[in-house]
């Protein structure tokens, strides 16, 4: 179901090693006289992550004037933001290194939307997600020892969800490199999701909507297994959802920055225009998953980002979107989570009619390029990329992307509004 | 570091097709023969391994009476392992076909020379058994109704470190990272269990002692800590370079958790103060599977091996019996249990060090005339033992080292027994 951008997967081999294991690097003998030297992959684009970073600008504005946050509670997000950014500057360290060793095992890709121009013969490393979930890890496992406002309670919560995303980020790497087939990479992540719904201590009770509570007769409703239910598919439609709305270069993770940067804002309205502590606290918890996961997305994309100099896999997406279900259902807000994910639901629902096999499906449902003008047409395909460009007309690969980016973040803000013109609707 | 059994790590691959997702059956492979199939599993074997079974149920049911609470969890937890014993077995020759698809394999080296020298031998088998194992586990916590939220978190903290050490062995197997990340990472990978280890951190001094040091409980506070957090690394690596013979990295792990099943049932069978318990039914909890899944893996990978397990396999094993033996408040007994690991470790440590110098690989010399091999002069627990008892077979040696490993077990509870009051 994801779509590949490639075409091969691999090609001419490698001898391994057989040099001293205390060198770092060694120098590989290629057998196969076919290929040239690797060449080393771009440098990050600074310059246009400068001008992403303008964004955190009203997101600590929020933090630090507009609301009264508890300092204690302060302290920790500003702790934890201190060291996802520690996590986004070792991330694009570490991402050229990674990169090598994923080319010499032959895991990378030919972009296929520059198929026919000279970028489309240039090896382009998979899996990257690795760096991601690696560095992820490490710093949600370090903040454990700074975080002053832990309970126990918080830390059964948190370690469930890292045993979640961590479990995931594995299988979606073995799914890079053994391609699993559709079928299995849909139950994998109910089995990931399980220690968190194992874990899940809150109410499984969902608030009628005011407008509908007349109809129904009752206020609120207790959902029980059904709610754990929903918060299984709620992991495995995150997760999927994510891998089958890209194939253009930067949509998987500028998708992901988009909806984690609204996440943040949700959690820091939340947090300062409640009064309950225990609900203040659900918030920081998504906080501190959500800043790191951002950080190292931020990371990945300052190489990711059009043109593509390397490839984030499925590691990524399954890691993306496990930690984002995760934070949205042990945060309390999955209904939110939901909307933000409004593209990603309007894709689903576009591709149901090949993907259930109904019409058939092809293996790579991109749009078609064509090399003399550099621009992608849209083919019939069920994909809301397809769909924005048969109603846009012809569109480069960047500006396609960037349109997609900005309906990603209509769709956040039509949640805010939504949330605000409903307000007492939510719990 | 970790002794791979391979020359060469991949070769040509297959390109991906463009037609439909469904599982290829009508691959063009360009440079290479027809993959063959994997042996089938060595059924006969493990029927003479179950029997081991016994005494250990007999344990559970005759000599001790223990509560049927406890009972029933560990019933159910061994049960759910049964069942992950037999997805495994069924399981590692459809995941053989894919890895073999993506070049994942290597030669034996021990059978260099030899027809079976050629044969493509799929690695890194060790994601079949942990997510096998994964599964199980979550199953077990979910259907043990004697948890509470404190218990969950001991859980998700064991299933964190160990998915994650799973992860770095998986991307070990597949990218060759260097060792010092080797070390470093799962130095990381072992912090969640400091954070959520909640028992005492004293040490009870031997009773010979007492006299001469003057108290009898020391609490170490934070070194103890320090002790757990270089088990953990310490497990994890050991089981990595005491390797390299058919069946040897699974082999140990089965004779050790056996040892530590066994353990954890004496314990709970003998001790009075049911918040002494809980710690060992924990760990029994995490160490059924960990032997119902090797147990299966052991299957197709004793001599002669038709896979390999790969870094996934021994630091996922690693740092699970770590984590038991932490959690379950068993450490030291784990440790003369790893007996034959410490000596080799003891044994590599100059050339490790960078002291003597340290080939790549540190196996013995296999003559294909004979069928012997022949120990080098290299400081591994292998090469001491074929340099002392002359050249054996892979098979025999094996057989040997697990015999050691069995004997090295039995010691620890010999010494347990004399010690009695030694131990809190």
């Amino acid at each position: 179901m994801g779509t590949r951008k490639r075409l091969v997967s691999s090609s001419t081999s490698e001898p391994s090693s057989s040099s001293n294991p205390q060198q770092t690097t060694q120098p590989n003998n290629p057998q196969q006289q076919q290929q040239s030297p690797d060449p080393p992959i771009a440098p990050p684009k600074w310059g246009f992550l400068l001008k992403l970073s303008l964004f955190s600008i009203p997101y600590f504005y929020l933090i630090y004037f507009h609301f009264s946050i508890d300092s204690e509670l302060r302290r920790s997000i500003i702790i934890n933001a201190g060291l996802s950014l520690a996590g986004f500057f070792v991330t694009v360290r570490m991402i050229p290194v990674a990169s090598r060793y994923v080319l010499k095992r032959n895991l990378f890709g030919y972009d296929i939307n520059k198929k026919g121009t000279l970028q489309g013969n240039v090896k382009v490393p998979e899996s990257l997600g690795i760096v991601v979930g690696i560095v992820f890890l490490v710093v949600a496992i370090l903040f454990q020892y700074f975080n002053f406002t832990a309970d126990s309670n918080w830390l059964v919560e948190y370690n469930a969800a890292l045993a979640c995303v961590c479990f995931m980020t594995l299988l979606g790497f073995v799914d890079d490199v053994l391609d699993v087939p559709w079928r299995v990479k849909l139950v994998l992540p109910s089995i990931a999701a399980l220690p968190l719904l194992m874990a899940y201590a809150g109410h499984t009770t969902i608030v009628i909507p005011k407008p509908l509570v007349p109809h129904i007769g009752i206020e609120i409703l207790d959902l029980g297994w059904i709610y754990k239910l929903y918060m299984g598919l709620l992991a495995v439609f995150c997760t999927n959802s994510i891998n089958i709305h890209a194939g253009l270069n930067g949509l998987e993770v500028g998708q992901t920055v988009v909806i984690t940067y609204a996440i943040l804002i949700h959690n820091i309205m939340q947090i300062g225009a409640s009064t309950d502590p225990e609900y203040k606290l659900a918030h920081a918890f998504s906080i501190y998953l959500v800043q790191p996961l951002l950080a190292t997305s931020l990371a990945l994309l300052s190489y990711n980002w059009y043109p593509s100099s390397v490839f984030v896999g499925d590691t990524y997406t399954y890691f993306a979107g496990m930690t984002m279900a995760v934070v949205g259902i042990l945060g309390h807000f999955s209904e939110t989570l939901l909307i933000f994910f409004l593209p990603q639901v309007l894709n689903f629902l576009l591709s149901l009619p090949q993907l259930s096999g109904y019409i058939p499906c092809p293996r790579h449902r991109l749009p078609r390029f064509d090399p003399q003008t550099g621009l992608l047409t849209g083919t019939n395909d069920g994909t809301l990329v397809n769909f924005f460009l048969r109603n846009l007309g012809p569109k480069s690969e960047k500006s396609l992307c960037i349109y997609l980016l900005i309906f990603q973040g209509i769709a956040c803000c039509f949640c805010f509004l939504l949330r605000y013109l409903l307000a007492g609707w939510y719990k």
